[in-house]
């Protein structure tokens, strides 16, 4: 199905949403609880993506016409997005009223007061706490935007899970099934083992080279000079090894190397990069240059059998016929494991991937708390969920599992948002590091370096976990 | 004598902007270059740290690392520019059928931006999707990957460079070879001058100053390049692609590293400044001013 | 000079033109591809375009709004120097200013600053020092454009100096024998002399600015941003539109064409002008 037309059409459906809101008399609520700020202009930056392509096109006019507050959204590139954020709020300039915080931002901001309390704020205004909005509706990975008291920073607007898509069409063809068969002695089903992963990217990669075709066994996210590679390494392929959070033991004065107590450099690390360079080497020829946004490209054009693809990607490459061409053709399953992670992250002793994604927090530099902290409620109702979660695959909220569209685009998808529902608790976001970006930009050069062989698993990893403990010095983390 | 503060009425303007926009944020980068300073550190605030950062920077592999890739690609880069800029616009000098619409073409590269321009060569570019490896490989057998091979990316990068810049050479030495008197041509060919002398005693030496000019803001922009590596290759693979403006860059926005950008920043600045004022002293002033002094 | 066949000359220049097009072809190839396309085999000739891209683009209200700014900052830059440009040349080629070697040389200075770290405290100057009341130059069209001048004013002075060096001085002189005054001579003597010059300059300083990205995309948030920033947009999470991208670009392309078109008449004007002078 064709995402923007999808668009048109929930816009249309949301109209009707707000007409039955009405009828319950919120509409009258936010029209008076407004009514001080109308004509106001909140101002908010974001990365580009597709949720925050449907708040500028769908929620904000919608909150527009409900409150005679405009809402601008400016949408740039993910380094911009940052970096002006970041400006703004450090220099007290006010320019921006909501600021997308990601994962990899949050801890960051949060160590420097960047962001307005957002628990305390409707606690302490009652008069702006809105009837549909409940802290509570929110899925888990709200408590990532969240401080130590539970108070929450920022109202999550993308959610996903990097998973392991798989073409089911490829897996349940007999005369495939048959030959994998042959040559291996087991039957063809989703890897749940490493070694079993390997085994069918092999079997394709060959597979493809034997018909002439453009498939290969497995994606790779192994850009030689974008962080993508590195964050595919440290989200997604370490923690199903054993290391996790980076191999930096927060509770161990930040140690890195194995030396100090850390497992940056351990033999699970030198494995799973072992593994994983085994891997992208029988990967399609561009993955050397894939980021995140090639790889969900490359699974889109059929060339790859398998592989680890984020989330917020699933959703095209599953179900919109103007990109992708493996529609319909899609399975979802968790990522390869080592022994024991499971368990590990039953526990909640660790974790088997990446639980992705973004909130809207608001600076404490805003000029306008108030008509910001309406629109964040308003974005953060039940009510708006279901359409949302259909136009841009992504679920904030335990309801929305249930909704009637929520559950057939689940079908369309493969079963992702069973997938979110049922396994996301072992899935997590990222580790709570306020030097999130200064750590791995001091590693990063070293791990290209691996990549493009100039150096060794062991050696790279080494210089890595000794750059991120002297960074970590630096900054004055580590004593 | 009135001429003199009719001249700096004159520059008045260009100096006063080039001060609110350009000098005051040079002293306040040097100021930072001073102090430790990274919003996400423990202690957010700026600390003076005396010399450190430039103690330091003497030792950093990363960005002796980066200067080096620079200046190889620098080098490559303008020389190359410099040659085919030459013999194009001396080309273009000629009369011959569609000159008008041969030279629009020529200048198009120009007119796209650097962002463009690294996009478009990204996807020509990026292995089994871009056509040209598609037809290295289908025609010559050869393979090519910006993604692992250092080599390809770098030569990537210097043609892209070339591709791109080269007109803004010719048209300035069109420029130049246009406002040439002939007299000097003439007398030559009567005197039975070959074409390489002419060329080395009449015509470089007239048109060096524009040429020399020119090879400064082609040295200087090539020095900061930045967007192009960013959309192609990130600055990979490794670091092969790492050039200054990109390792600034990094260290700067996403590192927020304030104080230590700052330093190498500093430093940056400061080297291309030796390096064009003894490419000016021995180059262009000598010239200059003779021609002053004949005046 | 002696004369080549002119067949072996258009045969060169068409070879040359195909490498000068090629990318520019890719372009367009690009934007009339439907993204689904876009990662199969590379074919060299479009059969089916697809225009969609371009609907999509020419519908979006605010895209046309970058390209008005982008319109009014780098033209309004590009005048600005090559005026401003001129007149310092002027000064610094015909007033016996001391040290005016020294400033000629520090102006181009402005030009070589690595721009990355130069963004904090124009970002800091223009949110905090350069305000009236509640006005700031953050996210302005003039703050553009006379940020713009600390890479296109040096530029415009170094390419305009030798151009007015090179007018000999005598025709000053005899114009003030004739009792002209120096406004005279600037603009009824020097200015047209340095037509072709000042052609190449404002082209010149009109497409560093049309193309600058990373001072725009930090320094303006929702009324000055640019094309370039524009394109920025379209870099998502879920993959880059490429198309849209390329259709964007293909879109800038055509403000810039008419604008060379403009000028290089003007640059072929100097070409009658250099016989004339001989």
């Amino acid at each position: 199905m064709n995402l923007s037309l999808k668009l048109g059409a929930s816009a249309l459906a949301l109209t009707v949403a707000t007409t039955s809101a009405s009828a319950d008399g919120h509409a009258a609520w936010w029209k008076e609880a407004a009514a001080p700020y109308e004509g106001v202009t909140i101002r908010g930056v974001t990365e580009s993506s597709p949720p925050s392509q449907y708040i500028r096109e769908v929620l904000a006019p919608e909150f527009e016409a409900l409150t005679g507050i405009r809402v601008d959204v400016e949408t740039t590139s993910w380094d911009q997005m940052f970096d002006k954020g970041i400006k703004d709020m450090e220099a007290g300039t006010g320019i921006y009223d909501m600021v997308y915080i990601e994962q990899d931002i949050i801890y960051s901001y949060l160590a420097r007061d960047f962001l307005t309390n957002l628990t305390d704020f409707l606690g302490e205004n009652a008069e702006l706490q809105a009837p549909t909005y409940d802290e509570a509706n929110f899925t888990t990975f709200a408590d990532y935007f969240k401080d130590g008291d539970g108070d929450l920073y920022g109202v999550p607007m993308e959610a996903f899970l990097k998973v392991y898509l798989y073409r089911k069409d490829l897996f349940e063809d007999s005369e495939i099934q048959a030959a994998f068969k042959e040559q291996t002695g087991r039957d063809l089903a989703p890897a749940t083992t490493h070694a079993e992963y390997s085994e069918i990217a092999r079997f394709f990669t060959d597979y493809g080279k034997a018909n002439d075709l453009e498939l290969w066994g497995t994606t790779a996210q192994a850009h030689t000079g974008h962080v993508a590679s590195w964050y595919e390494y440290y989200e997604s392929v370490a923690p199903t090894f054993g290391v996790y959070n980076w191999g930096i033991d927060a509770n161990n004065n930040f140690a890195a190397s194995v030396a100090n107590g850390g497992a940056m450099n351990g033999p699970e690390a030198i494995e799973a990069m072992e593994w994983w360079l085994s891997m992208r080497d029988i990967a399609p020829p561009e993955s050397p240059a894939s980021t995140w946004t090639e790889v969900g490209t490359t699974f889109g054009a059929g060339r790859a059998a398998q592989g680890l693809v984020y989330g917020e990607n699933a959703g095209w490459i599953a179900a919109d016929e103007t990109k992708s061409l493996v529609v319909g053709k899609v399975g979802v399953a968790l990522p390869p494991l080592a022994d024991g992670v499971k368990a590990a992250a039953e526990a909640g002793d660790g974790y088997i991937g990446y639980y992705d994604g973004g909130a809207f927090g608001m600076p404490h530099s805003s000029k306008n708390k108030e008509a910001t902290a309406l629109f964040l409620q308003f974005i953060g109702q039940n009510e708006v969920q279901p359409d949302w979660a259909v136009a841009a695959p992504r679920v904030t909220h335990t309801a929305t599992y249930d909704d009637p569209k929520v559950v057939a685009f689940n079908e369309e998808l493969g079963g992702y948002y069973d997938l979110i529902k049922d396994k996301g608790y072992l899935f997590a976001g990222a580790p709570a590091y306020p030097f999130h970006a200064q750590v791995r930009e001091a590693t990063a050069p070293i791990f290209y370096q691996i990549l493009t062989g100039d150096l060794s698993p062991q050696d790279g990893l080494d210089q890595m976990a000794a750059a991120a403990e002297a960074t970590l010095t630096e900054l004055g983390y580590r004593k | 004598m009135h001429s003199k503060r009719l001249g700096w009425i004159f520059l008045a303007p260009t100096l006063t902007i080039l001060f609110f926009f350009g000098v005051i944020p040079f002293v306040y980068v040097v100021f930072v270059s001073f102090h430790q300073w990274n919003p996400f550190a423990v202690n957010p605030d700026m600390v003076f740290n005396g010399a450190d950062n430039f103690r330091r920077i003497v030792f950093d592999q990363a960005f002796l690392n980066s200067l080096g890739v620079t200046v190889l690609f620098v080098v490559f880069a303008v020389l190359s520019q410099l040659v085919l800029g030459y013999l194009l616009a001396q080309a273009f000098m000629r009369d011959f059928p569609g000159k008008a619409i041969f030279r629009t073409i020529h200048t198009l590269p120009l007119i796209m931006a650097p962002i463009i321009v690294g996009s478009v060569w990204k996807l020509m570019t990026t292995p089994s999707i871009g056509i040209i490896p598609h037809y290295l490989d289908e025609w010559f057998g050869i393979t090519m990957n910006i993604g692992t091979s250092a080599v390809a990316a770098f030569t990537t990068i210097v043609i892209m460079d070339i591709w791109h810049w080269t007109p803004l050479v010719t048209l300035t030495l069109i420029a130049a070879l246009v406002s040439l008197p002939p007299d000097p041509f003439e007398q030559a060919q009567i005197d039975g001058a070959g074409k390489p002398q002419i060329f080395w005693h009449i015509t470089l030496p007239m048109i060096a100053p524009a040429m020399i000019a020119t090879v400064f803001i082609r040295l200087m922009d090539a020095l900061r390049t930045v967007d192009e590596v960013w959309m192609l290759t990130g600055g990979g693979p490794g670091s092969a692609t790492r050039f200054l403006g990109v390792h600034i860059f990094r260290e700067v926005f996403p590192k927020t590293n304030y104080g230590y950008g700052s330093t190498i920043s500093v430093i940056v600045l400061y080297l291309t400044i030796v390096a064009c004022w003894l490419l000016y002293v021995t180059m262009l002033a000598p010239r200059t001013s003779r021609r002053s002094e004949e005046d | 000079m002696h004369k080549s066949s002119p067949v072996i000359g258009v045969i060169f220049w068409c070879l040359i033109s195909f490498l000068t097009l090629f990318p520019i072809y890719w372009l367009f190839v690009i934007s009339v591809k439907p993204a689904v396309q876009l990662f199969s085999t590379p074919d060299l000739i479009v059969t089916d375009p697809f225009w969609g891209n371009y609907a999509k683009v020419w519908g979006d209200r605010l895209l046309r709004s970058y390209m008005l700014n982008s319109v009014i900052i780098s033209t309004g830059n590009a005048v600005l120097c090559t005026i401003l440009g001129f007149f310092a040349c002027y000064a610094l080629s015909r007033m016996n200013l001391s040290g005016k070697e020294s400033i000629f040389f520090w102006t181009i200075t402005n030009r070589m600053a690595p721009p990355a770290v130069f963004l904090l405290p124009l970002f800091l100057l223009m949110t905090q020092v350069y305000t009236v009341g509640e006005w700031r130059l953050l996210d302005t069209r003039i703050g553009m454009i006379l940020v713009y001048c600390t890479f296109n004013l040096p530029f415009a002075i170094w390419t305009l100096r030798p151009t007015v060096d090179a007018i000999p001085r005598e025709l000053d002189e005899a114009a003030y024998v004739d009792g002209a005054n120096t406004w005279k001579v600037i603009t009824e003597v020097v200015f047209p002399l340095c037509r072709p010059g000042l052609a190449v300059t404002l082209i010149l300083t009109w497409v560093f600015a049309w193309n600058e990205y990373l001072l725009a995309a930090t320094l303006t948030n929702f009324e000055a941003r640019t094309l370039t920033t524009g394109l920025s947009e379209y870099v998502t999470t879920t993959g880059t539109e490429w198309g849209i991208m390329a259709t964007i670009s293909v879109f800038t392309l055509i403000p810039a064409l008419i604008v060379f078109g403009l000028v290089q008449r003007h640059i072929v004007a100097g070409l009658t002008f250099g016989a004339v002078k001989g």
